[in-house]
């Protein structure tokens, strides 16, 4: 690694920064070092091999619940987009400070909550509701968790945008639907790319509320990995490790160009 | 006549949340001229331009828009543009894209559109720059492509809320006088908002002065410079020496413990009244030719002429703009004309006002 | 008005949302809280909650999110400090966060194979002779793997913060001849005593709740509020006892909220 610093790195904050990296992205690659391993342990590397990338390929059931997993992320990614730029923009709607702020409080409830409790309280919603434990649960929830995620990339968009080009637009003869279509969704549209995407991670990456809402017979990722972790070490995780990160680097780093362009500074952590 | 008015209030008044902002407002526009509404920050100018746009509604009273009541017609359906203080241009459009926005909304040929918007690009003279990003324009640029975007809708009134404010101050007397001109090319009218009180006189047809949500006096820049009506425009327009006096009689007012020939007529007698003299209008001379004495407390050089504060015997301070030397310490004659003495009533309102002039061309005549 | 109308038509998914995934489920656990397992309306789980059992379950839950939260700030504190002073600082940080993306299970899962019996800790332990040791399944490890995941949400907001400050109040502080500590103690740490807060709240709360680390690091050797919820719901169908610790750790989330209450989230 170079780093490029500036005079005022010291040696020692040149050291302690390097050992942070290390320990953050050595149990990465000491996973996907190991899915060459053709000992079959996460020790003790015998030699190099593919196989278990391809009997990642020959499984069926995996294959389907990657299947699960991407549908599941694609389709709430999209609907909590909707919801999410029309709730922002309702919430821009108000006029009244208490309001706007009672609703992004009520908006970031489920952000702030564990998602045990989310899990939970999810679980018995949906027994109550009569919502069979599957797909349906699943997605409604993960939908329902990414909702606020979007709201909050495009609400600073929104507000970042002058008031005053809105009076512009009507004021050259644009109805509201115009003003919508022409001026403020073009404007916010990195928000909406954002949360887009921030929902998509989320669901991807989201275990423990899926745990609680997932019947027999439905799993995603998280929770297959979950239980094949249980199970003990199985070098197929590890090649589904290797896959998932450089899906997920492709993801960054599409995520970061689109960062780049719009300038927000909304970059966060994920859970 | 009627037919020339294009815009008339009619006792509008505006509340935000029991905020009076706009009392009983009532005036007339007429086509093809430059008005300015000049007033301090916050004294509504811009609340009188978004009732005309539409963007507000009136809490009280009428607006008309050439004969046709508009009171709730949305923005959109009005035949006037606005020209906003921060431009409010479209970041996410090209120059042209900008300026064509209102004729794609109206649903224009492309063609149409290619012309119309080239023929207002050129009459701001931006021609060429159709596609510049509007991050890449200069303060001026972007200034001239909101007005471009605002007559190639031709509208009948334009609206300009600060335009200028962002400007230096040499772009802002370039785009002062070519504002003028472009509304004289143009011939429709403008409505223009400052609270600059030299850049109002420089522009206008007819200035509205407003304070706290009244029209304190509308006039033309002359009649406002030399016959304020009170205290607040004499103090807003041009800097001014303010003296308390008593009317002696028609033509004869008194102040300093002195009584001065006036032109002003038709007070009551030793009613109290303000003197306002412009301090341009005060000429140093000697001790013997001054009508009034003062000592001199400060000069300052202000490039063109000098700034003297002197005090008279009765501790009034006056400020005299001069291009004659003085020295501090000295003791100096004031002279000023009859016609430079300006005398206000206490509290008169526009109507009295008015009707005091009218009087007094009345008394002419019958004379 | 037209306006109001479209605004009313697009509030009606969201704040049909609000309703049901918001408002209603806090209701829902709060409801099912005064149900015994036997489905009858009882205190009997707030009862349950006073006993000792579940008190000591709450005192060790909070032990070890202290714990954590607490390693993390001391090893975040300096790795933010010292970003901030990089060049490209943003594609560093963005750097520090891309393993916080990574699938949290898979990491999980490299440390069950890192701290194995035969992992690279042990090889090197039993490489100075000390042999062998057990690793996995122990506080130590519990708590390095949690640290190690919540690292980043801990750094973010106090990168932030130290961001926001103007290099110019550094170079003020040390002008009027305070010594780096000194700038440090009186300068930079009160000034971004927000970030630090908030960064404590987004590592202390999961921490409590935690419960998938619990199994496969900790091997059921910690049990945490978020795996005493996981138990009744999933294991003993207990749901009413679920949701009473599920109230409570609501409860403290807010007191939690309260205490580092700072409006602005670094997430
Ligand atoms: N939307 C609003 N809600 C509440 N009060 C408002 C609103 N818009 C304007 N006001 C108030 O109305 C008064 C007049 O505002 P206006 O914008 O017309 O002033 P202005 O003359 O244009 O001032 P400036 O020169 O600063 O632009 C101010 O006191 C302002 O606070
Ligand atoms: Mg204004």
């Amino acid at each position: 690694m170079v780093f490029n610093m500036e005079r005022r790195t010291t040696p020692f904050a040149k050291m302690y920064l390097i050992a942070i990296f290390i320990i953050l992205y050595a149990p990465i690659f000491f996973l996907i070092f190991y899915s060459f391993n053709s000992g079959g342990t996460m020790s003790h590397f015998k030699g190099f091999t593919l196989d278990w990338y391809r009997s990642l390929l020959d499984d069926k059931r995996l294959l389907i619940i990657v299947l699960n997993t991407f549908a599941i992320a694609l389709i709430s990614a999209l609907i909590a987009t909707i919801v999410g730029v029309f709730g922002a923009l309702a919430i821009y709607s108000f006029k009244k400070r208490q309001t706007k702020n009672t609703v992004l409080s009520l908006n970031n409830i489920l952000i702030v909550s564990p998602d045990v409790i989310m899990g939970a309280s999810f679980l018995i919603l949906f027994t109550i509701a009569g919502i069979h434990l599957g797909f349906m649960s699943v997605l409604l929830s993960h939908i329902a968790f990414s909702i606020p995620i979007v709201v909050l990339l495009v609400l600073p968009k929104l507000n970042e945008m002058q008031p005053s080009l809105i009076d512009a637009a009507k004021d050259l003869g644009a109805t509201e639907w115009q003003v919508l279509t022409r001026v403020i969704f073009p404007y916010i549209t990195p928000g909406i790319f954002a949360g887009f995407f921030m929902a998509l991670t989320y669901s991807l990456d989201d275990f423990a509320v899926t745990f609680f809402v997932t019947g027999n017979g439905f799993s995603t990722l998280s929770v297959e990995i979950y239980s094949l972790a249980r199970r003990g070490i199985s070098l197929n995780i590890n090649a589904l490790s290797t896959v998932l990160f450089l899906f997920t680097m492709i993801l960054i780093v599409i995520y970061y160009f689109l960062q780049q362009r719009s300038h927000v500074k909304t970059m966060g952590v994920r859970k | 006549m009627e037919n020339n008015i294009i815009i008339k209030f009619q006792h509008v008044t505006k509340t935000y949340h029991d905020d009076l902002v706009l009392d009983d407002v009532s005036f007339e526009l007429e086509r093809g001229k430059f008005y300015t509404l000049l007033g301090p920050s916050g004294c509504g100018k811009t609340t009188i331009l978004r009732l005309i746009a539409g963007f507000t509604e009136a809490t009280k009273g009428e607006i008309f828009f050439d004969g046709k009541k508009v009171n709730t017609i949305p923005p959109n359906k009005r035949k006037v543009n606005t020209v906003f203080q921060d431009y409010a241009l479209f970041p996410h459009l090209n120059v042209f894209e900008n300026v064509a926005f209102g004729l794609r909304i109206k649903k224009f040929k492309q063609k149409i559109i290619e012309e119309k918007v080239k023929e207002a690009l050129s009459f701001v003279n931006l021609s060429g720059y159709e596609d510049r990003d509007i991050k890449q324009m200069s303060g001026g640029q972007k200034q001239r492509v909101a007005i471009a975007r605002a007559i190639v809708n031709e509208p009948d009134v334009i609206l300009l809320d600060e335009p200028l404010s962002a400007l230096d101050l040499k772009l802002r007397t370039q785009m002062q006088y070519e504002l003028r001109e472009l509304q004289r090319r143009l011939g429709i009218t403008f409505v223009f908002v400052t609270h600059d009180q030299e850049e109002a006189l420089a522009m206008s047809d007819e200035i509205f002065v407003i304070n706290e949500g009244k029209i304190q006096q509308r006039g033309t820049p002359l009649d406002i410079y030399d016959e304020p009506i009170n205290r607040f425009v004499a103090d807003f327009i041009g800097e001014s020496n303010i003296i308390k006096g008593k009317m002696i009689e028609d033509f004869l007012v008194e102040f300093v413990g002195k009584q001065f020939e006036c032109v002003d007529q038709g007070i009551r007698a030793n009613e109290s009244v303000e003197i306002v003299i412009r301090p341009e209008d005060i000429e140093i001379t000697t001790l013997e030719k001054g009508k009034i004495h003062g000592h001199v407390q400060s000069v300052l050089f202000r490039g063109v002429h000098y700034e003297i504060v002197c005090q008279d015997i009765t501790g009034n301070e006056w400020l005299i703009h001069t291009t004659k030397k003085a020295f501090v310490g000295e003791e100096i004659g004031l002279f000023f004309t009859p016609e430079s003495i300006h005398v206000m009533r206490l509290g008169e309102t526009e109507e009295e006002f008015d009707l005091r002039l009218q009087s007094y061309s009345e008394d002419q005549t019958n004379e | 008005m037209n306006n109001r109308k479209m605004r009313n038509l697009f509030m009606i998914p969201y704040a049909l949302w609000i309703i049901l995934f918001v408002v209603t489920p806090i209701i829902l656990v709060a409801y099912y809280s005064f149900f015994d397992i036997e489905g009858y309306f009882s205190f009997a789980n707030y009862k349950k909650f006073f006993t000792p059992v579940y008190l000591k379950m709450t005192l060790s839950s909070f032990w070890y999110a202290f714990l954590i939260t607490f390693f993390s700030l001391i090893i975040a504190y300096p790795t933010a400090l010292f970003l901030t002073r990089t060049k490209h600082k943003q594609l560093w940080l963005l750097l520090i966060i891309v393993p916080s993306w990574i699938n949290l299970l898979l990491k999980a899962y490299a440390f069950i194979g890192i701290f194995g019996k035969y992992g690279p800790p042990n090889q090197f332990l039993e490489w100075l002779g000390i042999g062998t040791k057990q690793i996995l399944f122990t506080d130590f490890s519990f708590i390095f793997v949690s640290v190690y995941i919540f690292i980043p949400f801990m750094i973010l907001p106090i990168f932030n913060a130290l961001n926001e400050l103007p290099s110019s109040i550094m170079d003020a502080a040390t002008d009027l001849g305070a010594s780096k500590w000194t700038t440090f103690k009186r300068v930079i740490f009160p000034l971004t005593i927000d970030g630090v807060k908030t960064g404590c709240q987004i590592v202390f709360i999961p921490a409590l709740s935690l419960f998938m680390l619990t199994r496969l690091i900790a091997g059921n050797r910690v049990i945490t509020l978020g795996t005493a919820i996981e138990q009744h719901f999933l294991v003993t169908q207990d749901w009413g006892m679920g949701a009473t610790i599920a109230v409570f750790l609501i409860i403290f989330m807010f007191i939690i909220m309260i205490l580092t209450g700072t409006r602005k989230r670094g997430v």
